[in-house]
C-alpha cells in the first residue's frame, strides 16, 4: 500500500518535471498526453487506496523522512491516507485527469502549452501534498504550494496588459494572480499563528497528537487555534472579505478555473476545517462564526451573480456561494455532509466550468453572455453538460447536488439556526435563477454573436468523452450519499437530523424544491426567449451595487492598495530621507563643521603655533597648580 | 649669601626671556636663539639644585642637555640653511605654507 | 589537517598577495581556482566536522600578545561552520559570474583578502583577533564599493566605512572593558571568548556592556534607525560588492550578536528583548513597506535585505532553540537568496544598463530562462515552503510566539508585505507585453551565468526540502548555548525565558 501512497503523490509530480523540461520549447503533444497518463496513474492508485480504505477500514500511514527539527520541534514529511483524505485525493485526481485531457484541446493553439501542463501538474502534487499530510506543517506546504501554483497559472497569460477597471474587472492576469496571492497570504499568517498557538500548547503538530492533546487544552487557546485556523481557511476559500481575488482569478486558462479555483483548491479551506474537526468541535463559537460567515457568503455571492455577465465570473461566484455552504455544514458540526457537498460540488462544478471552456473555446474567448444566445444548435454536447451540471448546482431532485445541499439546509433547520436556514434556502432559489440565467443566454435565444462575427464550433470529440465521467457523476453520485457516509464517519463524526427534523425533512425538502424551481421558472421566463435588456432595471442602484460587487473590490483599492502604496513612498520619500538618513548625515556634518571651523586655527606660521603651544602649557601648569593646591 | 632661590630666580627670568623671544620674535633663527636661552636656563636650574641636594644625577643632566643641543643646533642651523636657501627669507610669516 | 582554520584563512590571502604577479588576463581564472580550492578546503572542513559535538573544533590556539591574553586563536562550532561554507560559497560563485572589465586583476585580490577577513571574523574566539578581522573587512569592501561603483561611490564608500567604523570602535571599548573586568576578577588576562562565557557579570556591567556591542553589531545588520548607509552602499556597489555585502558581511552583525551578546550577557539580552524585538519589528515593517516605493529594482533588494535581516534579529532574541536555530538558518538563507537576486539583478543592469524597473516590462517573454530563476529566487525570498527561506523563517516566528503572540502577529506581517513588494517588482519588470523597443532584443541567460546560478537554485531547493544536514549541527550548538546561558542567568526573569528545549536537558541527565 505504501508504493500506492508514493505512486499517488509523485505522479503528478513526475509529470510536473517532464512537462518542465519542454517548459521553453513548442507545444509538444506527447506533454499532454504523458502528463495525462501520470495523472491518471494517481488517480488508480488514489482509487486503489480507496477500496483498501474503504475495504479495511484501516488507515495508510507513512513517513518518508525528517524535513525540519529544531528544539523540541520535529517535522516530518508523513503522509496519511484515511477515509477523509482518500475522498480528496479521488477527487482531486479524478477531476485533475479529466482536466488535464481536457487541456490538450483547449490549450491546442497556446505556444506556452508544455509550460501550462508543468504548473497544472505541479498544482496537483501540491494539493496531494495539502491533503495527504499527516500534519500541520505538511498541509500548509501544500497550502502555500497550491497558492504559487495558482498564482502561476492565474498569471498564465502574463504578457497581456494592464487595463482600466471598466474594460476588464480584473485588470490584467498579472494583477489578478498578485492580488490572489497576496489575499491568500494574509490568510496565511493567520493559518501560521494557528500552527504556533497548537505548537506551543501541545508540542506536535502531527494531527494524532494534536486531536489527542486538544481535549485538555484551555478554551480561550482552542478558541484562539481554532480561529487562527480558519483565517487561513478563508483565505484560501475564498470567504468574505477574502473573496475577492477568486472571481479576478477567472484570468487563467478555463482548465486552471475548473481545477483549481472549482474543484480542488478552493476547497482546501473546508478541507482544512473538516480535518481539524476534533479542535472545531470543541469551540462552538467559532463554529457557529463559520456557519454564520458561510451562509452570509452563500447569499452575498449568489447576490452578485444575479446580475453578472460574464460566464466564468458567474460561475466562479456560484463557487464562493457553494463553498459557503459547505462551511455552513462543517460549521453547523455536520463534516460529513460539507465533504460530500464538496466532493459533488467538484464534480458538477468542473463539469460547468469545463463547458464554460468549450464555450470559450467556440466564441474565441468572449466572455460576455449578453453577446451569445443560440448556442446549442452548433454546440449540443456542451449544452447537454452545462445543463447537466447546473441541474445539479441548482438542487434538483436526484442530481449530485440535490442530495449535498438538501442536506446541509436540513442541518441548518436540525440546529434551530432558522434564519441560518431561511437564507440558505433563499440562497438555494437564487443559485438556480442564476444558473438557468447563464444557460439560457448562452444556449438559447436568439443568435446575439453573429453580430461580432464570431463562428463558433463544437468542441473536439476526445475532449466531451473525456468530460462525459463528470457528467455522469454530477447526475449519480448523490445515490452514493449513504454509503458515503457509512465510509468516512469511521472517522469524522456522525451527524443525524433530530426525529423531528427527520419527520418533516420532505417538507423540508418541499420548499428548497419549490424555491430552485422557482428560480429556474424565472430564468426560463425572462431569458428563454432571448435577451430583453431592461434599462429601468439596469440603471437602478441596486442592481448597479450588484454588478459592481458591492464596490468591494474599489474600495479595498482606494483605502487600502492606494494609501499603503502612498505611506510607503512618504516613509520613503519623507522618513528614511528626510528624517533618519538626514540625521546620520547630520551628525557627520556637524563633525565636519567643527573641523572645517577650527581648521583655522592651522595658520601655517610657527609663531602662531608656539604662542597656542605657551597658552597650553600655561594653562596645564594652572590646572597642575590647583589640583596640587587642592589636593595639598 | 646666594641661595637656591637666587639661582632659580635666574633661571626663570632666563627662561621667561627665552620664552618671550619664542613668542614674539618672527625670525627662524632668533627663534633658535631663544630655545637655546631655555634650555640654558633649565641647566642652570638642573645645577643650582643638584647642588642644593648633593646629587650629581641633576648635574649629568645638564651636561646632557647642553650635548643635545649642540647637536640640535647643528641639526637645526643645516635645516635653517636650507630653508633659506630655498625661500631666500627665515621670517616665519613668509613661511606658512602649512595653512589649514 | 589540525590547522585547517588557519588555512582557510591564510590561504586566499596569500594567493592574493602572489596575485600580483599574476598576468592580468589570467587573473579571473587564477581567482576562480582559488576560490574553488577554497571552498573544497570548507567543505573538507563540513566533512570532518563532528555532528555530534556541540562545543568549538578544530582549536588552534597561537600566543600572540601573552602578557595581556590575547592570542590567535580560532575554532568552529555548528553555528559558524555554515556561514563559513557560505562565505567561500558566495566569494566563489560571486567571482565566477563577475562581468567587472575594469582592473581585474585588482578586483580578485580584493576579494581574496575580503575572502580572508571573512573567514576570519567567523572562526576567531579571542576578542582581538575578531575585532582585526572585523575592522580589516571593511578595507577590500570600501576599496571595492570606491573604484568600481557607480556615479557617488565615494560618498557610499565614506558612509558606509565611517558608520560601521564608528560603532566597531564603541564595541573596542566594550572589549577592552570586559577584560579588564576579567583581568580583575581572576588576576589573568585573557582576550578570549570562551574564557569571558564563564564570566558572571552584574546586571549592571552587562547592560553597559550589551549596549557597546549592540551598537557594533545594530550598525553592521543594520538595524533601524543604523540602517541608511546600506541602500547607498548597495546602490553604488558593483554587483560583486553588493553580492558579498548582502551575503556574509551582514551575518557578522547578526552572528555577532549569537557569539558575543547572548553567551555572555544572558541577562541583559532578556531584559532587551522588548526594545530590540520593537526596533526589529520597525525593521521588519518599514524597510518592507520603503522597498515597496522602490523604483529601482536594486533598491527594492537592498531594502528587503533589511527586512529580513529583522527578522533574523527578532529570532535571536527568542531565547528558544526553534528561534535561535531559525535565525541562523535563516542568516545562511538570506545569504543564498539576497546573494542571488543581487547577481540577478546585475545580469539585467549589464545588459541594459539600467535598473529602473519602469525601464523594463514583459522580460519573462524575452528572457525566460532568467524570469524562471528569478522567479525561483523571489519565492526564496517570501518564504515558501520547500524553499530555504521557509525554513527559517518559521522558526523564527514560531520560536518569537513564545515570547509574544502579538510581536509575532506584528513580525508575520512580513510574509505578507514581503510578497507585495516582490510580486510587485516581478510583476513590473518580467509581465506585462514588452513596451521598451531595446527590451525586444535582450540575450537570455548566458552559460557563464546560468551555471553560477544554478548551484544556488540547488540549495535553495536542497536546503527547504532536507534542511536536516544544516540545521543538526547548528541545532546542537544553539542548544549548548542555551543551556550555558540558563545556568549563567542570575536574574530569575532570564532564567524563566530562557527556555532549554527537552531534547537537551534529557540528554544532559543521561550525560
Amino acid at each position: 500500500m505504501e508504493g500506492l501512497v508514493y505512486i499517488a503523490l509523485f505522479a503528478p509530480f513526475a509529470s510536473s518535471l517532464f512537462a518542465a523540461l519542454f517548459g521553453m520549447t513548442e507545444r509538444k503533444i506527447f506533454v499532454g498526453i504523458v502528463a495525462s497518463t501520470l495523472l491518471a496513474t494517481a488517480f488508480i492508485a488514489s482509487a486503489m487506496l480507496a477500496f483498501y480504505v474503504h475495504g479495511t477500514g484501516n488507515a495508510v500511514h507513512v513517513t518518508m523522512m525528517d524535513w525540519i527539527s529544531a528544539g523540541d520541534l520535529h517535522i516530518p514529511f508523513g503522509f496519511i491516507v484515511d477515509q477523509v483524505s482518500v475522498t480528496m485525493m479521488v477527487v482531486v485526481t479524478l477531476v485533475s485527469t479529466i482536466v488535464h485531457i481536457y487541456s490538450i484541446g483547449y490549450m491546442d493553439h497556446d505556444k506556452s502549452f508544455n509550460r501550462f501542463f508543468s504548473y497544472l501538474s505541479a498544482f496537483v502534487f501540491s494539493m496531494m501534498i495539502l491533503v495527504m499530510s499527516d500534519n500541520f506543517a505538511g498541509l500548509f506546504i501544500g497550502w502555500e504550494g497550491v497558492g504559487v501554483c495558482s498564482w502561476l497559472l492565474i498569471g498564465f497569460w502574463y504578457h497581456k496588459p494592464d487595463v482600466s477597471r471598466e474594460e476588464n474587472p480584473s485588470i490584467s492576469p498579472s494583477w489578478a494572480a498578485n492580488e490572489a496571492f497576496i489575499m491568500n497570504r494574509i490568510a496565511d499568517l493567520g493559518m501560521l499563528i494557528g500552527l504556533f498557538i497548537l505548537y506551543w500548547n501541545i508540542g506536535s503538530l502531527q494531527y494524532d497528537k494534536v486531536f489527542a492533546a486538544v481535549p485538555f487544552l484551555d478554551g480561550t487557546v482552542l478558541n484562539a487555534a481554532a480561529l487562527a485556523l480558519f483565517i487561513g481557511a478563508m483565505g484560501k476559500s475564498a470567504q468574505f472579505p477574502l473573496h475577492t481575488w477568486l472571481t479576478d482569478a477567472m484570468e487563467g486558462p478555463t482548465p486552471v478555473s475548473a481545477l483549481i479555483h472549482a474543484a480542488t483548491m478552493v476547497t482546501a479551506g473546508v478541507f482544512l476545517v473538516i480535518r481539524a474537526n476534533p479542535l472545531f468541535s470543541l469551540t462552538p463559537e467559532v463554529s457557529y462564526f463559520i456557519a454564520a460567515l458561510g451562509t452570509f457568503v452563500a447569499f452575498f455571492a449568489a447576490s452578485m451573480a444575479l446580475v453578472n455577465r460574464d460566464l466564468k465570473r458567474i460561475i466562479a461566484f456560484s463557487t464562493l456561494s457553494q463553498l459557503g455552504y459547505m462551511f455552513a455544514a462543517a460549521g453547523l458540526g455536520a463534516y460529513w455532509i460539507a465533504l460530500f457537498h464538496l466532493a459533488a460540488h467538484a464534480f458538477f462544478k468542473a463539469l460547468l466550468f469545463l463547458g464554460a471552456g468549450n464555450v470559450m473555446h467556440a466564441m474565441h474567448d468572449e466572455l460576455d453572455i449578453f453577446k451569445m444566445g443560440g448556442l446549442k444548435k452548433v454546440m449540443k454536447w456542451t449544452y447537454l453538460y452545462m445543463g447537466i451540471a447546473s441541474l445539479a448546482l441548482a438542487g434538483i431532485p436526484f442530481f449530485a447536488g440535490f442530495f449535498s445541499k438538501d442536506a446541509i439546509i436540513e442541518t441548518a433547520w436540525n440546529e434551530g439556526t432558522i434564519v441560518l436556514w431561511a437564507i440558505l434556502v433563499i440562497t438555494a432559489g437564487m443559485t438556480a435563477f442564476y444558473s438557468f440565467r447563464q444557460v439560457f443566454l448562452t444556449f438559447e435565444g436568439d443568435e446575439r454573436y453573429k453580430k461580432y462575427g464570431i463562428h463558433p464550433h463544437e468542441m473536439y470529440g476526445y475532449v466531451l468523452v473525456a468530460m462525459s465521467p463528470l457528467a455522469i457523476l454530477a447526475m449519480v453520485a448523490g445515490f452514493g450519499m449513504k454509503g458515503f457516509e457509512h465510509f468516512v464517519t469511521k472517522l469524522l463524526p456522525d451527524y443525524h437530523m433530530s426525529e423531528h427534523t427527520h419527520h418533516i425533512a420532505w417538507f423540508l425538502g418541499l420548499v428548497v424544491l419549490a424555491f430552485a424551481v422557482g428560480g429556474i421558472v424565472l430564468a426560463y421566463k425572462k431569458y428563454y426567449h432571448g435577451l430583453k435588456r431592461d434599462e429601468q432595471l439596469e440603471n437602478s442602484w441596486y442592481y448597479k451595487l450588484l454588478a459592481n460587487q458591492y464596490y468591494i473590490p474599489v474600495l479595498y483599492e482606494e483605502f487600502i492598495a492606494k494609501p499603503y502604496a502612498m505611506i510607503s513612498n512618504a516613509m520613503w520619500t519623507k522618513v528614511d530621507m528626510k528624517i533618519v538618513d538626514a540625521t546620520v548625515d547630520g551628525i557627520a556634518k556637524f563633525l565636519y563643521k567643527t573641523g572645517d571651523t577650527s581648521r583655522k586655527m592651522q595658520t601655517g606660521n610657527l609663531s602662531n603655533y608656539l604662542n597656542w603651544m605657551a597658552v597650553g602649557a600655561v594653562l596645564l601648569l594652572v590646572v597642575a597648580a590647583i589640583s596640587a593646591a587642592a589636593i595639598g | 649669601m646666594i641661595g637656591l632661590t637666587d639661582y632659580l630666580i635666574v633661571s626663570a627670568i632666563l627662561f621667561s626671556i627665552g620664552l618671550m623671544g619664542v613668542l614674539r620674535r618672527r625670525n627662524l633663527l632668533m627663534l633658535f636663539f631663544a630655545t637655546e636661552v631655555m634650555l640654558n636656563a633649565v641647566n642652570v636650574a638642573f645645577a643650582a639644585i643638584s647642588h642644593y641636594y648633593n646629587d650629581l644625577t641633576g648635574q649629568m643632566f645638564a651636561f646632557f642637555i647642553i650635548a643635545i643641543a649642540a647637536s640640535e643646533v647643528a641639526v637645526g642651523l643645516g635645516i635653517l640653511i636650507v630653508l633659506y636657501k630655498k625661500h631666500g627669507s627665515l621670517d616665519l610669516d613668509d613661511l606658512a605654507s602649512m595653512r589649514g | 589537517m589540525d590547522n585547517i582554520l588557519s588555512v582557510l584563512i591564510f590561504f586566499p590571502a596569500i594567493a592574493g598577495l602572489l596575485g600580483f604577479v599574476v598576468d592580468k588576463k589570467s587573473a579571473r581564472a587564477y581567482g576562480i581556482t582559488v576560490a574553488t580550492i577554497e571552498f573544497l578546503l570548507s567543505l573538507w572542513l563540513w566533512f570532518s566536522f563532528d555532528t555530534g559535538n556541540a562545543g568549538m573544533q578544530f582549536v588552534e590556539m597561537i600566543p600572540l600578545i601573552p602578557d595581556f591574553g590575547v592570542n590567535f586563536y580560532l575554532g568552529v562550532d555548528g553555528i559558524s561552520l555554515f556561514i563559513i561554507l557560505m562565505t567561500t560559497l558566495m566569494t566563489l560563485i560571486g567571482m565566477v559570474s563577475m562581468s567587472i572589465e575594469k582592473d581585474v586583476k585588482n578586483m580578485i585580490i580584493t576579494l581574496l583578502f575580503l575572502e580572508m577577513t571573512m573567514v576570519g571574523v567567523f572562526v576567531a574566539l579571542d576578542a582581538i583577533v575578531f575585532y582585526l578581522f572585523w575592522e580589516l573587512s571593511l578595507v577590500p569592501m570600501l576599496y571595492i564599493i570606491g573604484a568600481w561603483g557607480g556615479p557617488l561611490r565615494v560618498y557610499a564608500a565614506v558612509k558606509f566605512f565611517l558608520y560601521t567604523f564608528m560603532g566597531s570602535l564603541v564595541m573596542l571599548v566594550g572589549m577592552l572593558f570586559v577584560a579588564y573586568v576579567y583581568h580583575s576578577l581572576t588576576g589573568v588576562w585573557s582576550f578570549a571568548i570562551t574564557d569571558w562565557y564563564a564570566l558572571v557579570l552584574p546586571v549592571n556591567y552587562q547592560l553597559w556592556l550589551f549596549a557597546a556591542f549592540f551598537l557594533g553589531f545594530a550598525i553592521k545588520v543594520p538595524m533601524f534607525p543604523f540602517h541608511t548607509w546600506l541602500p547607498y552602499a548597495h546602490g553604488q556597489a558593483p554587483t560583486i560588492g553588493s553580492v558579498i555585502l548582502a551575503a556574509v558581511l551582514l551575518k557578522m552583525g547578526t552572528y555577532g550578536f549569537v557569539r558575543f551578546s547572548l553567551p555572555m550577557f544572558p541577562d541583559a539580552s532578556v531584559m532587551m528583548i522588548t526594545p530590540i524585538a520593537v526596533l526589529a519589528i520597525i525593521m521588519i515593517i518599514y524597510t518592507a513597506m520603503v522597498a515597496y516605493a522602490q523604483k529601482d529594482m536594486k533598491q527594492v533588494i537592498a531594502y528587503s535585505s533589511v527586512s529580513h535581516m529583522g527578522i533574523i534579529m527578532i529570532g535571536i532574541f527568542a531565547m528558544n532553540a526553534e528561534g535561535i536555530g531559525g535565525s541562523v538558518f535563516q542568516m545562511l538563507s538570506h545569504g543564498i537568496v539576497s546573494g542571488a537576486l543581487f547577481m540577478l539583478v546585475g545580469i539585467i543592469y549589464d545588459r541594459r544598463h539600467t535598473k529602473l524597473m519602469s525601464e523594463f516590462g514583459g522580460l519573462a517573454s524575452v528572457m525566460p530562462k532568467y524570469a524562471v530563476i528569478f522567479g525561483i529566487m523571489l519565492m526564496a525570498s517570501v518564504g515558501l515552503p520547500l524553499t530555504i527561506g521557509f525554513v527559517g523563517e518559521f522558526l523564527v516566528l514560531l520560536g518569537f510566539y513564545e515570547i509574544s503572540p502579538v510581536m509575532t502577529v506584528l513580525a508575520g506581517t512580513s510574509i505578507i508585505i514581503g510578497a507585495v513588494y516582490m510580486l510587485s517588482v516581478y510583476k513590473k519588470s518580467f509581465f506585462g507585453p514588452v513596451t521598451k523597443e531595446e527590451n525586444k532584443t535582450l540575450k537570455d541567460l548566458t552559460p557563464r551565468e546560468t551555471w553560477s546560478l544554478i548551484p544556488l537554485v540547488a540549495i535553495v531547493v536542497w536546503l527547504g526540502v532536507y534542511p536536516k544536514p544544516v540545521l543538526d549541527p547548528i541545532n546542537k550548538s544553539v542548544n549548548a548555548m542555551l543551556v550555558f546561558m540558563e545556568e549563567k542567568a542570575i536574574t530569575a526573569e532570564a532564567k524563566d525565558i530562557i527556555k532549554v528545549p527537552q531534547s537537551a536537558t534529557t540528554a544532559g541527565e543521561v550525560k
